[in-house]
């Protein structure tokens, strides 16, 4: 690992390049789900319509494992870029969705209607009150759809890259070298962490300062968020 | 002068398997220096009148309106729950209805809120104060547009004894120094006494029973002989009504 950490390595990539490449990846395919997710969670939770016609290609989303996905992809566009960063938006566009329509449904009635009788402008009720009640919100979908963005996205690299984190993994594998695999491993959860406490914690300290309780840290997830990951 | 006027006024809720009238043939008016409330058993319409006149409802039939010299008036509402963004400073909560937002409109906000003694808390955010502290934010806020009307939905019906009595004193002070239009929905039929000097009874079906006058001079202490006299009165008024649970 301390080899590996001064670049010294008999893999093609040392762990840098590796990192660098997945995650630029998974930065480019959460950012297409973002994208795609945002408007598709608020279109569902705000027409019925569209909530009945995509629950269930949601929920079968949800409950497909990322490994199906990344072979899907190799299979069809092959050892290339775009299988890893389209595994990477199939795996984590739903956890977007989902959220964000729960979020919809849950920006409090009795705010909008405050807001109504004052007569506030609809560009001020969209800024000052739904957004803002929909950050939890936001922030579970950003938390776990990058979560499982990751693991699929290790997966697609095994089976449809020659580059990236999960490539290497198998690198070592087919090498035959164990502790190649588990340094990478152990790479994962400083990785894990390191984003946790620098990235998540810091930003949700910042957009939730106005919760009343500081002592300890905040679960910046909303009640009835989505969190499952398969 | 700002005025209140509701005729024929009709409301109901129709839902997949039944229509429930909320309001029936409500008529009355008010206007200049009063201080009106509404009164009566839940679920007799009281607050959707209230959420009528302020734009949040639609009537199914009649007139509800509010104007200022012929044009339509500026209201101010204080709700059951005080309803502030909790993610924004009181002061942001106060600008937020604001139709500016420069120096003197805030200047403005910063008098409502040490009018109702919370001047300190500007820079706090709603979950850092207490229930009755909020609720005094609420009125602050209703005050700081410096409306025509002030509607309030059993304002401090949510709040202990003793800080609902320092508020309904307050509240009384402010009307009289701002000599402002007051529509104040409550059930309480002690409140509305010691507030008001008009009293409008609704009964079961959203029907107007009974248009009062109150006489009294202020300020009323609920303790005092005249101003007991009358809650028991208007209790009594209740029962000929038949208006109360048996």
């Amino acid at each position: 690992m301390l080899a590996e950490l001064r670049a010294d390595t008999l893999a093609p990539e040392t762990v840098y390049q590796a990192f660098a490449t997945s995650l630029r990846r998974l930065v480019t395919g959460f950012g297409i789900a973002l994208v795609i997710g945002i408007p598709l969670g608020l279109l569902m939770g705000l027409f019925k319509r569209v909530e009945s016609f995509l629950h269930d290609f949601v929920v079968v989303g949800l409950a497909m494992p990322s490994l199906v996905w990344a072979l899907i992809a190799a299979m069809w566009f092959g050892f290339v870029e775009r299988s890893s960063i389209i595994t990477v938006v199939l795996a984590s566009v739903t956890f977007v969705i989902i959220n964000v329509a729960e979020g919809v449904r849950a920006v409090p009635k009795d705010l909008l209607d405050m807001s109504r009788a004052y007569g506030t402008s609809d560009f001020h009720r969209v800024r000052h009150v739904v957004l803002p009640s929909l950050m939890p919100f936001l922030f579970a979908s950003l938390r776990y759809g990058l979560a499982n963005g990751w693991k699929g996205l290790v997966l697609a690299e095994i089976y449809a890259s020659t580059s990236g984190a999960g490539w290497t993994i198998r690198f070592w594998y087919d090498a035959r070298r164990a502790q190649g695999v588990i340094g990478y491993a152990l790479f994962f959860m400083i990785f894990a962490l390191f984003a946790e406490r620098l990235v998540f914690r810091k930003l949700s300290d910042r957009v939730f300062r106005w919760r009343p309780s500081t002592d300890s840290q905040p679960p910046p997830e909303a009640e009835g968020s989505v969190q499952v990951s398969i | 002068m700002a005025s209140i006027k509701v005729q024929n006024l009709r409301k109901e809720f129709v839902t997949s398997d039944s229509t429930v009238v909320a309001l029936e043939n409500a008529s009355f008016e008010a206007s200049g220096h009063v201080f009106v409330s509404v009164v009566g058993p839940s679920g007799c319409g009281k607050s959707t009148l209230l959420n009528i006149l302020s734009g949040i409802e639609t009537p199914t039939s009649g007139i509800a309106e509010i104007t200022e010299n012929g044009k339509k008036a500026r209201n101010g509402y204080v709700f059951q729950a005080a309803r502030l963004l909790p993610w924004r400073t009181v002061m942001d909560n106060l600008l937020f209805v604001q139709q500016d937002r420069d120096a003197k409109t805030r200047e403005r906000c910063q008098r409502y809120l040490e009018m109702v003694d919370l001047g300190h808390t500007a820079n706090q955010y709603p979950g850092q104060l207490s229930g009755g502290m909020q609720q005094r934010v609420g009125i602050a806020r209703a005050f700081s547009i410096e409306p025509d009307v002030l509607l309030m939905d059993e304002p401090f019906s949510h709040l202990d004894a003793i800080t609902g009595r320092s508020l309904r004193k307050e509240l009384h002070n402010i009307w009289q120094e701002t000599k402002k239009t007051v529509l104040f929905v409550t059930h309480d039929v002690g409140e509305a006494v010691e507030l008001s000097n008009r009293m409008v009874i609704f009964g079961k079906g959203g029907r107007l029973r009974e248009d009062l006058k109150i006489d009294l001079s202020f300020p009323r202490d609920p303790s005092d002989d005249a101003v007991a006299l009358t809650k028991a009165n208007v209790l009594r008024k209740f029962e000929e009504l038949d208006l109360v649970a048996s």
